[in-house]
């Protein structure tokens, strides 16, 4: 998978801005607060027609518009995808590939797989388990269109069980009914996505200590367990138990809104006892691990987007990975760095294939 | 927009707070009337003001009616052991307009959806159980949205109605006529397959 050529219209401080990639390694370096960040987001809001960032399409729209648009170019194999990204504000945000619009935004996920490295991943191991959820469905997202269904619908439901509860408790009136009838339309969504994320952990675990194993020179043992009120008891008996809390707390206190990834190394949970090289390299090997099961499953490497890595990750371990990205596993890699001359350096000594972008507030010339 | 006349502007208004109205075809519509004779404007304002003040919602099933009991109701001929449930008063004009049902209806007033702040206690569901008590229904058709927040309601009155010996059935989902295949959703598709029908029926 290759995006070739990327345009962007009123995207960030992009006011207009046509590039043409490299299918091996692509540099962008800059100032920061320049826009590298913002052009990865570029790349990913057309694979997954969001921001990565967590950015809001009305924060998205260059400053004072009310509209943005990002075309990309790209290839699996011989055949071309062309992706458009056209969001109106206060408008429902149209995406096409191909030139034709898709009428569910889902039917596109998973269709260009892509990865992404940021500085801000190390919070996967150090706050709350929205951020470990948000990890185990961007997966089984791009992985399984059927898991991106149910999970809409379940939130959709779980929405409406949550704002039945506050209702009812300002209304002083429960409506055990009303209650049974959306736990039994919850019902077919938890049972799927909690079978898949067990299936899941168990093809990611052993590539993911594979993978740990060979960015650490250390010998801890890594591991990354699923953990679910579903592993004792069924769904119907955990919804029918905890009712009476439900009502009292006025929210859905049980499901699979509510699962967790344990990580830890040597045994002991990663958030308080590893240290801070131990978790660098544990996020990072989550990620890779992640790339390496897109193309497993998918039978081609996904779109690689590193950002800002150098902020986060020491020099060996950036050299360790720029040294796995010469392997020919890596397919097209998006970099980010704020030093111009000591990416260049590295992929010209890793004798990788690559061009290099100076970005300058919104404007982007490529560097010979 | 500047008007030389306040009488324009309230007209201009007035028409404009009607939805698919603006601001331009208010101004058209009250500019047209202004030159026509008074008697049209009587005409047009006569018929809407004794509409609303004199039409009334059905005692038995909430449909627009000229009196107590709306003609649906009050008719007779129609199947009374039939119950079609809908959303809005629209809905029965499109059923209605099918010429294909015979039987009676039930206007809910809306489908439950707590976000938007409408719980079973805001909908019609106490005077549709009523009705299934007095026990001359022998089915109630759910004719209501596919929606997430339809399922929902379908869910909650089949469960409320299981208590009576009534059947409950919803409407088919299928592929619409003059459609093409390739263009239906997998969904409907899906259903379809599923559901599919004898050839000769």
């Amino acid at each position: 998978m290759q995006l070739k050529a990327l345009t962007l219209t009123n995207f960030k401080n992009y006011e207009s801005q046509t590039l043409e990639f490299s299918t091996k390694v692509n540099g962008l370096v800059g100032k920061n607060g320049t826009g590298k960040t913002n052009l990865l987001d570029a790349i990913y809001y057309l694979c997954m027609c969001k921001s990565y960032f967590g950015m809001p399409d009305s924060a998205i729209a260059r400053h004072e518009q009310d509209f943005f648009r990002s075309e990309g170019h790209f290839y699996k194999e011989e055949e071309e995808f062309k992706v458009v990204a056209k969001v109106r504000l206060r408008k429902k945000k149209e995406l096409e590939c191909n030139d034709v619009p898709y009428s569910k935004l889902s039917e596109h996920i998973g269709l260009l797989p892509v990865v992404v490295i940021a500085p801000d991943d190390t919070r996967l191991a150090t706050e709350g388990s929205e951020h470990r959820r948000r990890f185990a469905n961007e997966i089984l997202s791009q992985l399984d269109r059927e898991y991106l269904k149910h999970l809409i619908h379940y939130n959709k439901v779980l929405a409406q069980r949550n704002a039945a509860l506050k209702k009812m408790a300002a209304e002083g009136r429960h409506d055990d009914a009303l209650l049974e009838v959306y736990e039994t339309q919850l019902l077919p969504g938890a049972i799927y996505i909690y079978e898949k994320r067990q299936q899941l952990m168990q093809d990611f675990l052993p590539i993911f200590t594979k993978t740990y194993a060979a960015i650490s020179e250390e010998r801890e043992v890594v591991t990354c367990a699923y953990k679910s009120a579903l592993h004792n008891k069924s769904m119907e008996q955990l919804f029918a138990e905890s009712r009476t809390k439900d009502k009292f707390l006025q929210r859905t206190t049980t499901g699979i809104h509510r699962d967790d990834l344990v990580f830890s190394v040597n045994e002991k949970p990663v958030r308080r006892f590893a240290s801070q090289g131990q978790l660098k390299s544990f996020i990072l090997a989550l990620k890779l691990a992640q790339f390496e099961l897109f193309r497993q499953e998918k039978g081609s490497s996904p779109i690689l987007l590193l950002d800002d890595i150098f902020d986060k990750l020491d020099e060996s371990r950036v050299e360790q990975l720029i040294q796995l990205l010469s392997k020919d596993t890596f397919g097209q890699v998006f970099i980010t760095d704020a030093h111009k001359h000591r990416l260049a350096e590295l992929l010209a000594q890793a004798n990788l294939d690559h061009k290099m972008f100076l970005v300058d507030d919104g404007k982007v010339e490529i560097l010979d | 927009m500047n008007f030389s006349s306040k009488l324009i502007e309230d007209s201009v208004n007035a028409f404009a707070s009607l939805p698919g109205i603006g601001k331009k075809t208010a101004l058209r519509l009250t500019l047209h009337l202004l030159s026509m004779p008074p008697e049209i404007s009587e005409g047009l304002c006569e018929p809407v003001l004794k509409m609303r003040k004199e039409i009334q919602f059905c005692a038995t099933c909430n449909n627009i009616s000229d009196t107590v009991v709306c003609s649906i109701c009050s008719n007779t001929a129609r199947d009374q052991s039939v119950i079609c449930v809908v959303e809005s008063i629209r809905d029965i004009m499109a059923i209605e307009n099918t010429n294909q049902y015979r039987g009676l209806f039930h206007v809910l007033g809306g489908v439950i959806s707590p976000i938007e702040g409408v719980g079973p206690g805001d909908l019609n569901i106490e005077s549709l159980m009523d009705r299934v008590k007095a026990g001359t229904s022998k089915e109630i058709i759910m004719a209501i949205s596919p929606t997430i927040d339809g399922d929902t309601t379908i869910f909650y009155l089949s469960k409320q109605l299981e208590a009576f010996d009534v059947k409950v059935t919803t409407l088919a989902r299928g592929i619409s006529f003059g459609g093409e295949l390739e263009y239906a959703d997998e969904l409907t598709l899906g259903r379809s397959i599923a559901a599919r029908r004898l050839y000769e029926e």
